[in-house]
């Protein structure tokens, strides 16, 4: 049930402190973009290669999917849980929901909400913390 | 959006690296600084449960203090199936066990005053509590006497039943005990109140419930607004399930109650009286006692924070969260308590560590019934900048209203997921 706290959330604030002593700071991500500080990959697994997702924000997003798949995406009752799905899974049943390829009752409303790079942050994010779990 | 200017940037890059605050917290190691502090949190519900929990869960190190005045803890959610003699309350009703398993001190007194300056605690026991960090979640207390007539003694008689426990069972006694062809009177607060599409849930489950037993009964909802959570689809399906028993007067139509009388059993609106056989009150809500007595509140009675780590724009070193913040435009729900406690507990150990704040995304997503076989659900998405919180257009949103019986009777399903996934996710 644990989540370690990655060593790279301390990432962008290293990075921040280094572009502060740069004449041109970096773009800000739009404000449709969750993902907030600049920062290089920082999600694990193949499916976000260079995701530009922060991993507090993948963390974010993933701890609200558990609130109705169950904690960790164990479900302990009619939700389809996520436990048991690898990120590649997870990543194609979103992007699915997303562009209403998948009939859904109410993920493709969430779906909508967040960018691919995001989508693939999250999965990896939830295969991650159950491979962790795992003996 | 423009480029980052370099004020901007500042601020984004950590908390006080202008003043050199950042660049100490930044020399010491993470686990040093983050062991030794002390977090308290307030209020064992939907916000601060979950608060504490994740906050043990992020860094096991920290001290975590749950301060709660009940042993165990009544949910609004599901608490209208107890109203209709679906569910018994032992079905909602949850223990900190667990929470103490995860590593938190939870301590059953209650917070009576808050030193913002000293850092301190103090609780009804006597006991102080010292803190580096608070979590203030409180949820909601009621404005006795906004409607005349209405105050703690008359709601032994009009139970208002929007705090879970026994007036929850004091309402459907009062329910249970209604004869064939009475009237129920539900008075609906105007905006905002907690749980938004409550209401009419509430009045949806008991026409059910009086359609089967008392099926000459009417509903009359006296509300003090102009329109309501889910509306279209609340009244379709009391078109569909329940047509011709409930009646929904909206504020300028004369729905706005003014003043009720228990002994008549009457409730009066700007233009008319009428009179229930039961009664049911939802006043007018405001953040919780703790968090007005701390001045954590503003004019409008809830309290101000900053969107990103809902610290309290009032005290430094508090964060208010759940039904006692003002988060507009996000609905005061257990499921956003849920998401901005699990944010707020990342905001505070990033904070500890002197890591600079996040853009956190919130979620919410409300399951109500009409029947028990007939579901309908709200999400939204939030997502939080310095400038304040924003709803993520082009997500979100309700059922539609055209869809099988089928498709009701899944998200009926999915509605008792949901609930068994989010207690799990905090009192297990």
């Amino acid at each position: 049930m644990k989540v370690a706290i990655s060593p790279l959330a301390a990432l962008p604030f290293v990075l921040l402190v280094v572009t502060a002593c740069q004449s041109t700071p970096p773009p800000v991500a739009d404000g449709s973009q969750a993902s907030a500080p600049p920062a290089p990959s920082s999600a694990p697994g193949p499916a976000a290669p260079r995701s530009p997702v922060f991993s507090e924000t993948a963390r974010n997003i993933a701890n609200n999917c558990f609130t109705c798949h169950g904690p960790d995406g164990k479900s302990p009752a009619a939700i389809p849980g996520l436990s048991r799905l690898s990120a590649e899974q997870i990543a194609a049943r979103l992007r699915s929901f997303k562009n209403g390829t998948a009939s859904s009752t109410i993920m493709g409303r969430h779906a909508k909400a967040y960018s691919n790079a995001e989508i693939d942050a999250v999965a990896a994010y939830i295969a991650g913390v159950n491979k962790q779990a795992k003996p | 959006m423009s480029k980052l200017t370099r004020r901007k940037f500042l601020r984004l890059a950590g908390v006080g690296l202008a003043s050199g605050a950042g660049a100490l917290g930044f020399s010491r190691s993470a686990s040093a600084q983050s062991g030794a502090a002390r977090i308290v949190v307030i209020g064992g519900g939907f916000g601060g449960a979950t608060c504490a929990n994740y906050l043990k869960r992020l860094d096991p190190g920290l001290s975590v203090t749950l301060v709660e005045s009940s042993k165990r803890f009544v949910t609004c959610p599901f608490s209208n199936y107890v109203i209709a003699d679906w569910r018994t309350i032992s079905t909602i009703t949850h223990n900190y066990a667990a929470t103490q398993k995860h590593g938190v001190e939870v301590v059953q007194d209650t917070a009576i005053a808050i030193d913002a300056i000293a850092r301190q605690v103090s609780l009804k026991s006597g006991k102080r509590l010292a803190y580096d960090r608070l979590v203030v979640s409180p949820g909601i207390d009621f404005k006795w006497g906004a409607i005349e007539g209405y105050d703690e003694a008359a709601a032994e008689v009009m139970p208002h039943a929007w705090k879970a426990g026994p007036q929850t069972l004091l309402l459907r006694k009062k329910i249970l005990g209604m004869r064939n062809g009475d009237t129920f009177i539900l008075v609906a607060p105007g905006n905002p109140f907690r749980c938004p599409p409550a209401p009419y849930e509430r009045a949806s489950v008991i026409a059910y419930y009086l359609k089967s037993y008392k099926p000459r009964s009417k509903i009359l909802i006296l509300d003090s607004k102009e329109s309501f959570s889910e509306q279209a689809l609340f009244m379709d399906g009391w078109d569909a399930l329940y047509p011709g028993m409930i009646e929904w007067v909206s504020g300028a139509r004369g729905g706005r109650v003014t003043s009720v009388n228990t002994k008549t059993m009457t409730v009066a609106t700007e233009i008319e009286k009428y009179r229930g056989n039961a009664v049911n009150v939802i006043p007018p809500q405001m953040a919780g006692n703790i968090a007005r007595d701390a001045g954590l509140v503003d004019e409008t009675g809830w309290c101000p924070v900053d969107p990103r780590t809902f610290e309290s724009k009032k005290h430094k070193g508090i964060h208010v969260i759940g039904d006692a913040a003002n988060a507009a435009p996000m609905p005061k729900s257990g499921f956003v308590a849920n998401s901005q406690a699990k944010i707020v507990a990342s905001a505070i150990t990033r904070e500890l560590r002197g890591h600079a704040p996040f853009d956190g995304v919130y979620v919410n997503t409300c399951y109500s019934l009409l029947a028990p076989d007939y579901g309908i659900s709200m999400a939204n998405v939030y997502r939080t900048s310095a400038d304040g919180i924003q709803e993520v257009s082009g997500a979100g949103g309700v059922s539609p209203r055209e869809a099988s019986a089928a498709f009701r009777a899944e998200e009926a399903k999915y509605a008792a997921g949901w609930y068994a996934s989010i207690v799990a996710d905090i009192w297990s």
